[in-house]
């Protein structure tokens, strides 16, 4: 891929750049993927708060475990999967504790724009399970393969998840009134 | 229909807000840091004889390092009877998972309002937003605050119980025969402490209006000790449901207590500079710190370990004090940190410190050591924080 008559890197030539040390090359790595795994967090949680800390959780355990990556494998998603997985052992853990007495249940924050909170309230009602699935799928642009590797779920999981949280989110966005322009 | 609401997440998606450029900023300084030191090596084609001298290099710069790792994490130095050392600062290996130190059965650190929690038993939460946190013996259970209410997890993560509070939990201490639960609530600009019994029955109301000092309990306990809303450390007698203030001035506005884990009833007391044992009614010479401020105590093979930081801010330590026959402190020894020390947990023979290190809170486990020797640490968890340490527990 050329940009303005500059090479791109590949994530696999900085992938393994950065296993040599080369702190340039995670730095890139880290800004190709940072904002997509922080969208990834604040979809999940809907809270800028711990979609900062998940995100920059998940780079560090990235990063940490590089050596162990296999490089054969797109970078991306393997990512991802370790933001979409600190979100739900953070919010499993937190719907533990809120469960039954509805103490601070997941909610969204208040400071986003209409179309950012139409967004988050729409996924907030989608079970953690379902809501993953959606956003690895359309925020991120995952496959159902490739979600399904990620979540390790059987493909057709994935498909069936989707389905009905297309149906859920259809029948949501009906109800808020969602428009397209 | 399905394509339709596609194409609307698609584009609500795309109008997600972007991350704080200053987040990203400190996430990539903690990305970097985390980098295997290591991992060229596994990688590396056939050496040539000039790849040999720079790899003979780099693994010289490697030991240089992993020294240098060693020495941040073991960022405690020893003395007694000396003057104490400072120890370079460095920056420790990452440690973004509260780790359980060697012995323990569980530890607990709440940072920012933020929990960290590891039992041996399995149980993990990492950030979990709480107002307070406390383990019980043996750490088989956690109560926190959240919200408006005191909640009891079990060890593979069941919520045990909850109790609803009039406000949100400031403070908690487990009894150390696991039976009872003191917490302390704020409400309407006050605090009140409660008991209630480690099943979450029979909460009751002990004092009304008291300050937000972790209570104590008391070895056997049938007690427990908190600081009233004068500033008075009060011990709370559960048998004979009585209340016996500390008339000592020095005692006046503590800061923190802790009773003698050994099962006498000798209650340490520190203000802001000062430290001293109350056993009943009577109580020892107190031991006055000028130009520093105490940062907590503990106790530790039944020896007053005090924590405390320097004005100016030079060499943090902390004092370890064997209680004489006549029931006084006698200084025996001292442990230098390399930066300010923002809490302390004894348990057993070891300590559990809070060490701020530039824009991060260093949870490490030390051991204190034979005279003359180097104190050995292992840092359990290092989070990005302001400095606000809640809980620092270990069982």
């Amino acid at each position: 891929m050329k940009l303005g008559g500059v090479r791109e890197r590949s994530d696999r030539d900085l992938v393994r750049a950065a296993r040599r040390g080369d702190r340039d090359a995670a730095a890139a790595l880290f800004r190709r993927y940072w904002p997509s795994a922080w969208r990834v967090a604040l979809s999940v949680t809907g809270r800028r708060a711990l979609a900062d800390d998940v995100a920059a959780d998940a780079f560090e355990r990235a990063f940490a475990a590089l050596d162990r990556f296999d490089e054969r494998r797109p970078f991306g998603p393997w990512l991802h999967r370790i933001v979409a997985n600190r979100c739900l052992d953070l919010l499993r853990a937190e719907r533990r504790l809120t469960a039954d007495h509805g103490v601070e249940p997941v909610g969204v924050d208040s400071d986003h724009r209409a179309g950012d909170r139409g967004l988050l309230d729409a996924l907030a009602g989608l079970s953690l399970e379902r809501r993953v699935v959606v956003l690895l799928r359309y925020g991120v642009g995952m496959t159902p393969k490739e979600i399904a590797g990620a979540l390790d779920l059987p493909v057709g999981t994935v498909n069936s998840r989707l389905a009905r949280s297309l149906e859920q989110l259809r029948e949501t966005f009906e109800g808020q009134g969602v428009e397209r322009h | 229909v399905s394509s339709d609401t596609e194409s609307r997440l698609g584009e609500l998606f795309a109008q997600l807000p972007k991350p704080d450029a200053e987040v990203g900023d400190r996430a990539l300084a903690r990305a970097l840091d985390a980098l295997p030191l290591t991992a060229s090596r596994r990688h590396r084609p056939a050496l040539t004889i000039r790849a040999l001298v720079f790899v003979l290099a780099a693994v010289i710069a490697l030991l240089a390092a992993s020294a240098g790792a060693l020495a941040a994490v073991g960022a405690l130095h020893v003395s007694f009877g000396q003057s104490p050392h400072r120890s370079p600062q460095r920056s420790a290996s990452p440690a973004s998972q509260l780790a359980v130190p060697h012995g323990a059965r569980g530890v607990a650190v709440t940072v920012d309002g933020r929990l960290w929690l590891t039992t041996a038993s399995g149980l993990r939460l990492q950030g979990l937003p709480v107002t307070a946190a406390a383990l019980s013996p043996h750490a088989r259970y956690v109560a926190v605050g959240l919200g408006k209410a005191l909640v009891a997890m079990a060890p593979e993560g069941r919520r045990a119980w909850s109790h609803p509070t009039p406000g949100h939990v400031v403070a908690i201490g487990w009894a150390p025969n696991g039976l009872r639960i003191a917490y302390i609530v704020k409400t309407g600009g006050r605090f009140r402490l409660y008991a209630i019994e480690g099943n979450g029955d029979h909460n009751h109301l002990i004092d009304p209006t008291v300050r937000a000092t972790t209570p104590t309990w008391r070895g056997d306990s049938l007690a427990l000790a908190y600081v009233s809303g004068g500033g008075r450390p009060v011990v709370y007698d559960l048998g004979h449901r009585s209340h016996t203030a500390i008339s000592n001035p020095v005692a006046r506005d503590a800061t923190f207590l802790t009773f003698n884990p050994s099962g006498d009833d000798s209650l340490a007391v520190a203000t802001r500079h000062a430290v001293l044992l109350v056993a009943g009614n009577t109580s020892t010479k107190p031991t006055t710190f000028q130009d520093e401020t105490v940062a907590g105590i503990g106790w530790v093979d039944g020896k007053l370990a005090v924590a405390l930081n320097p004005r100016p801010p030079t060499a943090s330590t902390v004092r370890l004090f064997r209680v004489t026959t006549g029931g006084g402190l006698i200084e025996s020894g001292r442990l230098t940190a390399a930066a300010r020390i923002e809490g302390l947990d004894a348990w057993g023979s070891r300590l559990t410190l809070a060490v701020a290190s530039g824009s991060n809170i260093r949870i490490l486990s030390t051991t204190i050591p034979t005279a003359g020797a180097t104190a050995r640490s292992k840092l359990l968890l290092r989070v990005p924080a302001a400095n606000q340490i809640g809980t620092l527990a270990t069982r």
